[in-house]
């Protein structure tokens, strides 16, 4: 049974967001590291919605699924439109001096995603992913 | 988060506990980067029990790094579990970091 929740990008509900998926991870017995990886890509995803998006009065839908190979996930949300796959990329070379401070957010989502698609259709945003699971291991590994 | 101080020495041992987040990384910012006031600040930031962390916490990370380099003081990271190590890998903050193994470690290669 998939996961879903609607959510405003409030700091209470991220909260109590980030407990229901890691929840829902371990009861899947997803390993700890898919388990982390795809908890911080929803936060990472909601945030922005929040700080960019509107999804402070309009909530975002979360779905998460777990396949044999894969977590799945899709956010749905009714903000501007914003494609977070032609984002390009922070330097992360630089030396401490010259990082600036944020900017990580969709990196880190592109990063860990296996894979990653954006689009609109009717004034809502569907954003979906999927992170490849480690199999055969123990959820606590 | 929950977080909490010990001195041990000049060194102090920050011990965090939970999520380092958006909903918790600004407290933990300000909370340590208080501990950074000191002339020669040494501080050790335990991870032991920190189980997540998102680009938000890796924002006050760089803030308490920057923080330190600016007043000369040392600054240290231990005992990350493997998730979090991997974020700060993959961000490019493992080159820019001391991270020790364990508590004791730290201890020791700050008090040098």
């Amino acid at each position: 049974m998939p996961l879903e929740m609607e959510v405003l990008a409030t700091p209470e509900a991220i909260d109590a967001l980030m407990d229901r998926i890691m929840g829902f991870m371990q009861d899947e017995r997803v390993d700890q590291r898919t388990a982390h990886n795809v908890a911080l890509i929803v936060e990472e995803l909601v945030v922005n919605l929040g700080s960019h998006g509107s999804c402070r009065d309009r909530p975002a839908k979360i779905k998460l699924s777990v396949e044999p190979g894969s977590v799945n996930g899709e956010i749905r949300d009714s903000g501007p439109a914003f494609d977070l796959t032609k984002v390009a990329d922070p330097d992360i070379n630089l030396p401490v001096e010259d990082r600036p401070i944020g900017g990580l957010g969709l990196f880190l989502v592109r990063k860990l995603t296996t894979s990653l698609q954006y689009s609109q259709l009717n004034g809502e945003n569907l954003t979906s992913f999927a992170v490849t699971r480690r199999l055969g291991v123990d959820v606590k590994d | 988060m929950d977080i909490q101080e010990e001195r041990v020495g000049d060194t102090y041992v920050v011990i965090a506990k939970g999520r380092l987040d958006s909903s918790s990384s600004a407290a933990f910012a300000e909370r340590v980067g208080g501990l950074l006031n000191d002339a020669n600040p040494r501080l050790l930031v335990d991870f032991a029990e920190v189980d997540f962390v998102t680009s938000a916490g890796l924002r006050a990370v760089l803030l308490l790094l920057k923080k330190a380099k600016a007043v000369n003081g040392a600054f240290a990271l231990c005992s990350l579990q493997a998730p979090v190590r991997e974020i700060l890998d993959i961000s490019g903050f493992t080159p820019m970091l001391t991270i020790h193994a364990a508590r004791p470690d730290g201890l020791a290669a700050l008090k040098a």
